[in-house]
Parts: structure tokens; sequence; C-alpha cells
């Protein structure tokens, strides 16, 4: 069996799990991030050329789940909760204290959700394994995402879109435009001819 | 009026809390845990007992910010994650209540509306009031009903009461009661739905 691998200078003593595929130049910053991951998936991170998850950023990631950041794409800080997929596209930016939930983890029903956290604390370490409906975020390519956003269950956010800031995004979002607000709105279209990248 | 089945030293194991002295004030039901480095950093509440939680909670990373006069009370079978309890009178959360990550929950303002009120605020606060009272700030009791789910990033400010099941999306900023078992979204949230 191969040594686990370990982050250079990484002041958490964790290691990256073997699940985690990245590519030689992506960076992540702290093993701390994979405190809360328990992805059991064959590949349960994948981390394209030159992207970066930087510390702060926690990897909820159940055992189902599966998370896939692009190339040149930049996580800060962000809360990663996922039971199924969420891909984050190649030079993406997201923000610090971004929430990405593919899933609320926890029933609707108040009487499903009681039966589950009487389950939690028989665990150790306590955890939430509840099996509700995961629903993929798919975070296109060069799409901005603020800080303090929120990006919840199913929602594709369309290549070159930006997020504002403390946003809360529960609709999907065209190629392109911006969205704001709590519910986030389309506010503006973005000129497509600059936005190339050529 | 204190529970014989709480204490204030049940299964807290070290490294559970790493900021000083455990405060007397604080009960837990037996089985609940609380995690986390600064739960207790701004802790000021001289009551007691200030802060009692139920049996079989999970607290990870919770700050439980409470003032002077502040009291709390939660039930059983809560589960908060990295959440913000902002407390100068009284907050009551009931039982199977989950709090999603940095959800704020604050029965007060902290400082008047009033602008000269404000100014008189902005000085007691500084380091020259030493000893100058405050102005009134308004501060009602916050009230979470059983089975209610808080999602991340969401606000609920004084006054406010949540019914029994109710499910309060991400990022909502709730300013009004909501009623039993509604879903409510938005800043200022508004009622989408039922569970």
């Amino acid at each position: 069996m191969a040594t686990a691998r370990t982050i250079p200078d990484d002041w958490y003593p964790g290691a990256i799990p073997r699940n985690a595929v990245l590519d030689e130049t992506a960076l992540i910053e702290t093993s701390y991030s994979f405190v809360p991951y328990r992805s059991e998936a064959p590949v349960g991170l994948q981390m394209g050329r030159g992207s970066g998850i930087y510390t702060g950023t926690s990897l909820h990631i159940g055992r189902r789940g599966r998370v896939i950041v692009g190339n040149y794409a930049l996580v800060t800080a962000v809360q990663i909760i996922c039971d199924s997929e969420i891909e984050i596209g190649d030079y993406a930016l997201i923000s610090w204290n971004v929430i990405l939930m593919d899933t609320y983890r926890f029933a609707f029903d108040p009487a499903v959700r009681r039966r589950e956290l009487e389950r939690v604390p028989l665990r150790e370490p306590r955890s939430i394994t509840s099996d509700v409906p995961a629903l993929p975020i798919r975070i296109g390519s060069n799409v901005w995402i603020g800080f303090d956003a929120c990006v919840l269950p199913g929602v594709t956010i369309g290549e070159g879109a930006i997020v504002g800031a403390r946003s809360i995004v529960v609709e999907d979002v065209e190629p392109y435009t911006i969205v704001a607000g709590n519910p986030a709105r389309v506010i503006r279209r973005l000129n497509m001819e600059k936005s190339h990248r050529g | 009026m204190i529970d014989q089945e709480h204490s204030n030293r049940q299964l807290l194991e070290p490294g559970y809390w790493t900021d000083g002295e455990f405060p007397a004030n604080v009960l837990l039901g037996p089985n609940t845990q609380l995690k986390g480095p600064h739960i207790f950093r701004q802790f000021r509440s001289l009551v007691s007992p200030a802060l009692t939680i139920g049996v079989h909670c999970t607290m990870d990373g919770v700050h439980f910010a409470l003032g002077k006069e502040a009291r709390v009370d939660i039930g059983d079978y809560c589960y908060f994650t990295n959440a913000m309890l902002l407390c100068e009178l009284e907050l009551h959360i009931g039982s199977y209540v989950v709090l999603g990550w940095n959800a704020t929950i604050a029965d007060t303002d902290f400082h008047p509306i009033a602008p000269a009120e404000r100014i008189a605020d902005a000085i007691a606060c500084s380091p020259l009031g030493e000893g100058r009272p405050r102005p009134e700030i308004v501060r009602r009791p916050v009230v979470i009903e059983d089975d209610v789910w808080i999602g991340p990033n969401a606000t609920i400010l004084k006054g406010v009461r949540i019914g029994a099941g109710a499910f309060i999306e991400a990022g909502a900023l709730v300013t009004r009661d909501v009623p039993p078992r509604a879903r409510v979204l938005g800043n200022p949230a508004r009622v989408i739905g039922e569970v």
C-alpha cells in the first residue's frame, strides 16, 4: 500500500484521501479541508491543471459525492456540501464563504428529520447520513461567484455568468448574465464579444 | 429551577473547548456535545443558568455570544454547525432544531435607531466611555419552535417566532414570524410554500 499523501508545510496533520485525483499542478493548501470528507466514490475529488483550493474550504462530501474542479479554477474558503456531484468549470472564481450545496442533508418532512437527528448522536464522529435526494450543481467555465453567496441543490450556472455577493441562487442562471439578490435575479447581460476568451 | 438531570461537566472531553474555563452557569444534558475553539469567547452572561441545553445535542463550532442578562435554552436532539447565537435577553430553541453553517440568531440590533442615541451609544462603547450608561436598546425574545430547519447563512432577527416544522432556506433573512411548516426564502424572507 502506498504511503499517505501529505501536503508540504501543512499545519494540520492530515492526508489527501486516496480517491482524490489531483493534477500535479493543482494546489490544495491544507488537509484540514478534508476533515468532513467521507466520499467513497471511485473519484471523490478531482482537481484540474492549475486549480486551487485554499484555506478555509471545507469539503463536506458524502459517501457517494463527487466534486470536480476545472482547470485554473479558484476556490477560496468555500463550504462544499455534496452528496451527488458538484462540477466547477475551468477558470471559475469562487469567493470566500460561498456555500455550494447539492443537498439539504435533511428531509423536508419534520418527522423524517427527527428520526435522523436521533441517530446522529449514536455515531462517532457525529455526522448526518440521511438518504435525502441530492441534485447535482453545475458551475460553468468562467463563472464568478461573489462572497457569501449560496447555490442551492440542482442549480446550473451557465458559462461566463456572474453571481453577486450574498446572492442566493435558487434557479438556473443563463450563460453570460449577472444575477444578484436574495433570491437571485438577472440584473444585466454581459457583452458576449468582450467576454470572448479568444 | 436547576434540572437535576443537567450538569456542566458532562461529556466534556479535553479539546472540546479550548479557550479557558467552562462557565459554571452552563448546563448540558447527557450526551450533549460541544466542539470548537471559540464557543464561549463572547459568553458574558451573569444569570444562572444562562445557557441550558437538553440531551443528545451536537453543537459543532457554535458561538454562544451572550450578554450579561442573556438566557438561552435549547431542547433535545438539536444539531448546530458553526452557528452564531447573539443573545442579550432571551432565546428559546425547541427540540430537533437544525442550524446550518454560519446561521445567525440575534434578539437585539445591539444599538438604538435614533441618531442622537446612537452617538451616545458610540461614546459609551468607546475606550473613553468608561462607566457611562448605554441608552435603552430594544431586545425582544426569539422563539424557535420544535423541528425547525434553518439553512446556512440564514439570519433570524429579534422578536421573531418560528413555528414548528418550518423550513428556513439558506441565506434567508427572517424579520417576521414564520407560520408552522412554512418554507421561507429571501431577504426579507417570504413564504414560498409548505413542507
